[in-house]
C-alpha cells in the first residue's frame, strides 16, 4: 500500500448498545507507520470503537476499513492483517509463555519450522526473551503486558490494536513500552492505541483523537489540536522581583495583540498574558525584555499538552450536554470560550515546568 | 450476630437462583408426596402406604442434599480467596475462627432454608400416620441436618485449599462421592467374613449418611445386598460425622492464615537444564512424554491447536496425573475381574461385572464435567474467548479441538477398564453379546456427559456456575431414576421403574450386563434411542451456541 494512503479508516461508525449510543458517527483515518493515540475519559467508547476495527463487534451503522479490509464484511481477512491486546491480558492456566506463544503461533498458522525462532524474536522484541519458561499464571502485570505484545506480535500484522497497553506499567516499564511503540512505527506498523495516561500519548503519537460519550471531539496532530483549542497560548514571565513590573507590562504590550489581556501579578512577581504570537516573534518579545534589563528569570509557556487538552474537552462536552441540542451547533466555537476562562490553575503550572 | 453470617446468607437468598431453588424443592416435594397419596376409601392402619410415601420422600430429600449442599459451601472461600476479600478479613481484627463459624453459619442457615421448605410435604407424610418409633421423621431429619454439617465442613475444607472455584468444585463432588459411596464398598466385599477387619469395615461404613438413612427409613436390606445390615448405625453414623465435622473444621481453622495467599509458582527446573543423570532418572520417572518439567515442542500443523493447548492447560489432563489414572483403573478393572475368576467372594460374574459397570460409570460422570463443563465458559471468563476469536480458527476447528481434547482421555479412561471384561469374556466365551453391549451403552454414557456439560458450559459465564450445573443435571439424569428405581417394590410399580429408567443410561448399561435387580426390565435398545437423540440434541446445541457466541457482537 503506498504511504499516504488511509491504512485505517472509519466513516460515520455508529455502534448502539439497545438504546444506548456508545459510538456516535465517529469518522477519522490513519496513514501507514503513524502512531493514533486514542484518548477519552472512562466509558468514552475507546474500547468499543477498537473492537468493531478488529472485527469482534459490529457497528450498528457506518463503516471502517483496516488494510484495505473492510471491518464487517472481510472479518475472516481482517484477522491476519491485524494484531490485538485487549485491556485484559487472557491467560490460560498452567502453560508456559512459550506454550502459550506456540499455541497463537499455530492457530494462526504459522509453520511449525518457522514457529520456535518466531517466537523468539517476538519475546525478543517484547523485551520478555527470558520469560520463555515461566508459568504464565505467575507473571506479573508488566511480565504479562510484555507477553500480550509478543502474542500481538506473532503473525506479524500490519495493524496494531492496543488498548490501554501501558495500564499499570512502572514508569520505567513505561518509557520501554512507548520506545517499543516507536520502534514498531518505524518498522511500517500502524498503531492504534488507547490510554487514559495522556502525557505517554503526547510524545509518540503522530495523530491524537479525543472521544468523550461516544463523540469524536478532536482529531488531528497534537499541535493542531492544541492549536485548535487554544488559540492563544498562555505565557509566563517570572522577574527577579515586583519592582519594576509596570514597565514589563509595557513592553509585553508593544508585542502582543492590541487588546489581549495581560495579568501582571505583583506579589508572585509573574506577568501572564496570553498570544498567538508565532515563536520567532516571542523571541523578539524575549530579546526586548532583556534589553530593557528588567530582570527576567524565566520566560515560558504554560503547558498546553495532551492532559490540558483532553480536560477542555471533557469540559466543553460535559456543558454541551447541559446546554442541548442548540449548544452542540455551537460548539465549533466552543474550545475559543473554554480556552479563555478561568485563571491559570496550578495544574497548567506545573505543566509548565517540564 | 456474626457479621459474616449476615452477609453471606443475604448475598446468597437475594439471588434469583437461590428463590428458584427453594420454590423448586418444596415444589418437588410436595408433588412427590401428592403423587403417593393413598386414593382409595379404605384407610390404612398398618401404615405400610404412608411408609412407602416416607422412603420415597426421605431418599429424594437425601439425594437433594448430597448434590445442593455441597455446591455453595464449596466456592465459599476460595472465591473470597481469588477476589482478595479473604485477605481483607485475614487483616481484620476478625480471628480465624470467626471468619470459618460465620461461613459455616452462612451454608447451614441456607441449607436451612432449604429444608424448612420441605417440612410441609414432611408434615403431610406425618398426617398420614404410621411413622412413628425409629423410622420416624425427627430421625430423618437428624441424620439429614448433621449429613447437612459433614459435607458443609468437608467443602469449606476442600475450599480453603482450592486454586480455583471449579477446582474446588470437582474435588468436593468427587470426595463427596467417596464419602458416601466409596465408604460401602469394603463392608460389601467383606460381607459373611468376621475379624477385626470386617469390624473397622462395618464403622467405616457409617461415615456415610446412605446407610444411616436406610435405617432410619425402616429398609434394612435394598436390593444391593450387604449395604446394610445390622443396627446401630443411626447412632454410629451421628458419632462418626460429628467428629468428622470438628476434625474437618479444625483443619480448615488451622489454615486459615496467610499461608493460604503465599504459594509459589514456580517454573521449576526445566528438565533439560538438567545434568545428564538428573534427565535421565526424570525421565525414567515420568516416562519421558509425561514429564511437567519438560519443554514441550511446537504444537505440529497436523493436529488441531486447540486440542493441544487444552491438553497444556489442564492440570488433570497433559500430565503424568492422567496416566497414573488410568494405571489404577487398570488395575481395578483387573482385580475385579481376579475376584470374578477365582471366585474369591462367592460373587456371581454378574455382580462383578455390575462392579464393573459402576465403577466405570461413576468415573465418567466425575471425570466428563469436570473436564468438559469449562470448555466454553472458562475461556470466556478469563477473556481469551475474544482471543480464540482474533485467530483464524473457526468456531467448527475450536468446538472440534475441545471436544476432541476431552475425548481422548475419556477414550483411554474406558480402554482402560476393559481388560476385565476381555478377562470375563475368556471365562465365559457366551457374554461376548453381552459385553458388546454394556461397551455400547458406556460409550454413549460417555458421549452424553460430554456434550452435556459442553452444552451447559456454553450457558454460563463463569466455570464455577457451569460445573455446578453439569454435575446437577448429569446426577438427575443418572441418578434420579436410581431413586425410583429404590422404591420398585413399593411404591412404584414395574411399568413406572421400567419407564423411568429407560432414559438413564447408567441402569441400562447395568440392566445390559445382568446385574441382580436390573436384569428383569427391558431398557434396550429404547435408552440407546433416546440418549442417542439426547447427544444429537446436545451437539445442535453446542454448535448453535458455540456460533452465537463466536459471532461478533
Ligand atoms: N456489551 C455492552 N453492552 C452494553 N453497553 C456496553 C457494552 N460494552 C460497552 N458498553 C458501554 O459503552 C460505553 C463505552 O464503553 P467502552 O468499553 O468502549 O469504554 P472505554 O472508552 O473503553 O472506557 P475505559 O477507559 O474505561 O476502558 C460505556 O458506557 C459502556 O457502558
Ligand atoms: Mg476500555
Amino acid at each position: 500500500m503506498p504511504s499516504g494512503q488511509p491504512v485505517v479508516e472509519t466513516k460515520e461508525l455508529t455502534k448502539q448498545y439497545g438504546r444506548f449510543v456508545a459510538l456516535d458517527r465517529l469518522t477519522m483515518s490513519v496513514e501507514r507507520g503513524q502512531i493514533l493515540g486514542f484518548v477519552g475519559p472512562n466509558g468514552a467508547g475507546k474500547t468499543t470503537t477498537i473492537k468493531i476495527l478488529v472485527g469482534l463487534a459490529r457497528p450498528t451503522s457506518g463503516s471502517a476499513r483496516v488494510a484495505g479490509a473492510d471491518c464487517v464484511r472481510e472479518a475472516r481477512k481482517l484477522k491476519r492483517l491485524v494484531g490485538y491486546m485487549p485491556d485484559t491480558f487472557g491467560s490460560y492456566d498452567n502453560m508456559r509463555v512459550g506454550e502459550y506463544l506456540d499455541f497463537f503461533g499455530a492457530a494462526f498458522g504459522i509453520r511449525r519450522k518457522q514457529r520456535a525462532r518466531r517466537i523468539d524474536e517476538v519475546l525478543e522484541t517484547a523485551g520478555a526473551s527470558t520469560y520463555h519458561d515461566l508459568y504464565v499464571e505467575a507473571l506479573s502485570h508488566g511480565m504479562k503486558q510484555r507477553v500480550a505484545i509478543a502474542r500481538t506480535l506473532l503473525h506479524d500484522p500490519e495493524v496494531l490494536s492496543l488498548d490501554e497497553p501501558a495500564n499499570g506499567l512502572d514508569p520505567q516499564a513505561r518509557i520501554e513500552m512507548r520506545l517499543l511503540l516507536l520502534d514498531l512505527a518505524e518498522r511500517g506498523k500502524t498503531l492504534l492505541v488507547t490510554s487514559h495516561v495522556l502525557p505517554e500519548l503526547a510524545r509518540i503519537c503522530q495523530r491524537v483523537a479525543i472521544i468523550t460519550r461516544g463523540k469524536l471531539r478532536a482529531f488531528g496532530t497534537l499541535e493542531e489540536i492544541t492549536r485548535q483549542l487554544h488559540p492563544l497560548r498562555p505565557m509566563e514571565i517570572l522577574l527577579t522581583n515586583a519592582d519594576r513590573i509596570d514597565r514589563v507590562v509595557e513592553v509585553v504590550k508593544k508585542y502582543v495583540e492590541p487588546g489581549a489581556e495581560i495579568s501582571p501579578a505583583p506579589a508572585e512577581a509573574v506577568v501572564r498574558f496570553r498570544t498567538a504570537k508565532r515563536e520567532e516573534e516571542l523571541a523578539g518579545l524575549l530579546t526586548a525584555l532583556v534589553a530593557a534589563g528588567v530582570g527576567v528569570t524565566q520566560f515560558r509557556e504554560v503547558a498546553t499538552d495532551l492532559e490540558e487538552a483532553f480536560m477542555t474537552v471533557a469540559r466543553s462536552s460535559e456543558s454541551d450536554e447541559q446546554e442541548g441540542e442548540l449548544a452542540r451547533n455551537a460548539s465549533e466555537a466552543e474550545p475559543a470560550r473554554s480556552a479563555s476562562e478561568g485563571p491559570i490553575s496550578p495544574t497548567r503550572q506545573r505543566g509548565g515546568l517540564r | 450476630m456474626n457479621p459474616i453470617i449476615r452477609r453471606e446468607l443475604l448475598e446468597v437468598l437475594r439471588t434469583r437462583r437461590a428463590v428458584a431453588l427453594q420454590l423448586g424443592l418444596a415444589l418437588g416435594c410436595a408433588l412427590l408426596v401428592l403423587l403417593r397419596w393413598p386414593t382409595g376409601e379404605v384407610a390404612d392402619l398398618s401404615g405400610a402406604r404412608s411408609m412407602q410415601v416416607l422412603r420415597v420422600f426421605g431418599y429424594g430429600l437425601l439425594a437433594g442434599i448430597l448434590l445442593l449442599v455441597p455446591a455453595f459451601p464449596a466456592t465459599s472461600l476460595v472465591r473470597e480467596k481469588m477476589k482478595g476479600t479473604l485477605a481483607l478479613l485475614l487483616n481484620s481484627p476478625m480471628r480465624p475462627w470467626s471468619i470459618y463459624a460465620g461461613k459455616l453459619g452462612g451454608a447451614l442457615g441456607f441449607t436451612a432454608v432449604l429444608l424448612t421448605m420441605t417440612l410441609p410435604a414432611a408434615a403431610a407424610c406425618y398426617a398420614l400416620g404410621g411413622t412413628g418409633g425409629e423410622g420416624g421423621i425427627g430421625a430423618l431429619y437428624a441424620v439429614l441436618g448433621i449429613a447437612t454439617l459433614q459435607l458443609t465442613t468437608l467443602a469449606l475444607l476442600v475450599s480453603s485449599r482450592a486454586q480455583s472455584t471449579d477446582g474446588a468444585l470437582r474435588a468436593t463432588y468427587a470426595l463427596v462421592l467417596v464419602l458416601c459411596v466409596v465408604t460401602l464398598a469394603p463392608h460389601a466385599l467383606l460381607r459373611g467374613k468376621t475379624g477385626p477387619l470386617v469390624e473397622s469395615a462395618s464403622w467405616l461404613r457409617c461415615l456415610s449418611p446412605v446407610p444411616a438413612v436406610m435405617e432410619v427409613l425402616g429398609q434394612g436390606d435394598v436390593g444391593s445386598h450387604g449395604i446394610s445390615a445390622g443396627s446401630g448405625v443411626f447412632l454410629r453414623y451421628l458419632f462418626l460425622a460429628a467428629i468428622f465435622s470438628v476434625i474437618c473444621a479444625a483443619v480448615t481453622v488451622a489454615g486459615l492464615n496467610h499461608k493460604l495467599f503465599d504459594r509459589a509458582r514456580s517454573a521449576g527446573v526445566m528438565t533439560e537444564d538438567r545434568s545428564e543423570a538428573g534427565q535421565f532418572f526424570r525421565r525414567v520417572l515420568f516416562l519421558f512424554f509425561f514429564d511437567p518439567q519438560r519443554r514441550s515442542g511446537s504444537t505440529s500443523a497436523w493436529v488441531n491447536p486447540v486440542m493441544v493447548k487444552e491438553f497444556r492447560s489442564r492440570r488433570f489432563g497433559r500430565s503424568h496425573w492422567t496416566m497414573r489414572l488410568l494405571a489404577a483403573s487398570a488395575i481395578l478393572s483387573l482385580g475385579l475381574s481376579y475376584i470374578a475368576l477365582t471366585g474369591a467372594l462367592g460373587w456371581g460374574i454378574e455382580v462383578v461385572g455390575g462392579a464393573l459397570v459402576l465403577f466405570q460409570v461413576a468415573l465418567l460422570i466425575l471425570f466428563a464435567p469436570s473436564l468438559a463443563a469449562g470448555l466454553v465458559s472458562a475461556e470466556r471468563e478469563s477473556g481469551t474467548w475474544q482471543l480464540l476469536m482474533m485467530t483464524p480458527l473457526s468456531p467448527g476447528t475450536i468446538l472440534r479441538g475441545k471436544l476432541l481434547s476431552v475425548a481422548w482421555p475419556l477414550l483411554l479412561l474406558l480402554c482402560a477398564t476393559l481388560p476385565g471384561y476381555i478377562v470375563m469374556m475368556t471365562i465365559k466365551p457366551e457374554l461376548i453379546h453381552q459385553v458388546r453391549r454394556v461397551v455400547i451403552c458406556l460409550g454413549l454414557t460417555a458421549v452424553f456427559a460430554v456434550l452435556l456439560s459442553a452444552a451447559v458450559s456454553t450457558l454460563f459465564r463463569s466455570t464455577a456456575a457451569a460445573t455446578t450445573a453439569s454435575y446437577l443435571s448429569l446426577l438427575a439424569v443418572c441418578g434420579g431414576p436410581l431413586l425410583v428405581w429404590l422404591g420398585r417394590e413399593a411404591p412404584f410399580g414395574h411399568p413406572t421403574v421400567e419407564a423411568v429408567l429407560t432414559i438413564d443410561p447408567v441402569a441400562a448399561a447395568l440392566q445390559a450386563s445382568a446385574t441382580p435387580g436390573f436384569a428383569r426390565y427391558e431398557l434396550l435398545p429404547a435408552n440407546w434411542w433416546i440418549i442417542g437423540s439426547a447427544c444429537v440434541a446436545l451437539l445442535v446445541i453446542l454448535a448453535v451456541r458455540t456460533w452465537q457466541l463466536y459471532r461478533p457482537e
